[in-house]
């Protein structure tokens, strides 16, 4: 009985000198699992060219692109937004979250463009980061006039064009996008007799001036192969939302779908000839 | 002498501290909801740990309460908005989590297994503490303990610039929503 006592005297003790300490929690914090993806560029798109973003897994964009034909100096076209317009309209979706197919169509030509874009690389250094893709499509004209004036024949083979692109990114300072694509066009004069083919360099950047606004400026440098006159040249603003981006630019540039696009502009800069033209996307949660 | 120790370990057993840590296992939710004009829109994660401390069996003797949350894994649905979030307002790679550390001060029986309960503590968020209470529903299941609770949180106390969504700005005030699990903690399962 007094041991029973005296165990619990000195327990007593003992809880309360333990007690008025903090609490001894076990409790670990286990280092956050959660690895971002890369991202450098904030669109999918430069305007033509295509940057080595992706979008995230099962989400759509939606794109509406108009370039106006009319050159913003052209008499009472109000620079050229009275049109008429080339249109193009497409719909993307990831597969996953490196993996996106594009369906598009334009009305140059009532093209329709089929591409599929994939990002294979990433280099995540601080200084110098790096995403590399590749895209690959398919351009098919489906009314094509010949020279005598006749339609073609929608299934006609030469009505197809085919391209493939590898798609360099970096952003330095995170505030200047930098952008390289070589491409290669196979059949980029669909009306000549011989099949023709493009091999170009393309290249962009973007200054990030905040959260919202950027500036850019893209070309495509035919290396060899068929080119109409020019080489494409843009420039403009992009204004991005949540899940919008508007583009505003000036181009040299009527063609809006890939294949038609890496074959070459038809308007001069050094003349002042430049036209308007816009991009809408709108990225949805499948 | 017998009955006297059976006494004892009874009471001894109540002086036992009590320790649950969050349970990854078991599906745990944080929402943080914004109202804006054009769109509401939710950031889900969850990806959410810590812990409860109390002893005697009573939820506010010695209590401690600590939860965190891993903010580079908020996903409102859109990976764009994500990176709008993280990277424009956020700063995750400055302050990757946010976490609260308080104590529980009121537990209020309302049903067998259930109590509505006041945590007073801080509040991390953005690189600045400020003091929070939190009132919620503490619910005890076997060797678990649910934790629900909804808390506002107003943006610019914590120096977060208001994100602008089609030129819109959203409320500057945000509705937190956590519904968690902890399980109790056994040294042997470590």
């Amino acid at each position: 009985m007094k041991n029973a006592f005296i165990f619990v005297f000195v327990f007593s003790l003992m809880w309360t000198g333990l007690s008025a300490q903090d609490p001894a929690i076990r409790w670990k914090r286990e280092e956050p699992k959660t690895k971002e993806q890369l991202h450098l560029f904030h669109s999918i798109h430069a305007v033509n060219l295509p940057t080595a973003e992706t979008l995230k897994k099962n989400e759509l964009e939606y794109e509406i692109s108009h370039r106006f034909i009319p050159t913003v100096t052209a008499d009472n076209a109000y620079f050229g937004i009275d049109g008429p317009a080339n249109i193009r309209t497409a719909l993307a979706y990831a597969i996953t979250n490196h993996l996106m197919i594009t369906v598009g169509r334009s009305n140059l030509q009532d093209n329709y463009d089929f591409r599929v874009k994939y990002q294979f690389y990433q280099l995540d250094n601080p200084a110098f980061p790096v995403l590399l893709a590749t895209r690959a499509g398919l351009g098919w004209n489906t009314e094509v006039y010949e020279s005598s004036g006749k339609l073609r024949d929608k299934t006609d083979s030469k009505n197809f064009q085919y391209y493939g692109q590898l798609i360099f990114n970096t952003m330095l300072w995170k505030k200047l996008g930098i952008g390289v694509v070589p491409s290669y066009l196979y059949n980029s004069h669909i009306l000549c007799v011989d099949t023709e083919y493009s091999f170009t360099v393309g290249s962009y950047l973007q200054y990030y001036v905040s959260a919202l606004w950027s500036v850019y400026f893209e070309t495509n440098t035919t290396v060899t192969g068929f080119r109409r006159t020019y080489n494409p040249i843009t420039l403009g603003i992009e204004l991005e939302t949540g899940g919008h981006f508007f583009k505003i630019f000036l181009s040299n540039s009527q063609a809006l779908n890939p294949s038609q696009f890496m074959a070459g502009a038809d308007l001069n800069v050094r003349d002042g000839d430049w036209r308007l033209g816009f991009n809408i996307t709108r990225i949805l949660k499948l | 002498m017998k009955a006297i120790l059976v006494i004892l370990f009874v009471s001894l057993s109540f002086l036992f501290s009590q320790e649950y840590h969050v349970s990854k296992a078991d599906k745990n939710e944080v929402k943080f909801i914004s109202d804006a004009p054009l769109e509401d829109f939710e950031g889900v994660t969850d990806k959410i740990d810590g812990y409860l401390y109390f002893e005697n069996g009573d939820f506010t003797v010695n209590s401690q309460l600590y939860f965190e949350i891993d903010l580079k894994s908020l996903d409102t649905g859109i990976g764009l908005r994500n990176r709008h979030m993280r990277d424009n307002y956020l700063h995750t790679d400055k302050y990757p989590s946010t976490h609260f550390k308080g104590k529980i001060v009121k537990a209020e029986k309302t049903a067998d297994n259930q109590f509505n309960v006041t945590s007073e503590g801080v509040i991390f968020i953005h690189g600045i503490e400020r003091p929070l209470t939190v009132n919620g529903k503490l619910t005890t299941m076997d060797d678990r303990i649910q934790i629900q609770c909804q808390f506002e949180v107003k943006l610019s106390d914590f120096n977060i610039p208001i994100p602008q969504l089609m030129f819109m700005k959203i409320n500057e005030v945000m509705d937190l929503r956590l519904n968690f699990y902890l399980k109790r903690f056994d040294a042997k399962d470590k």
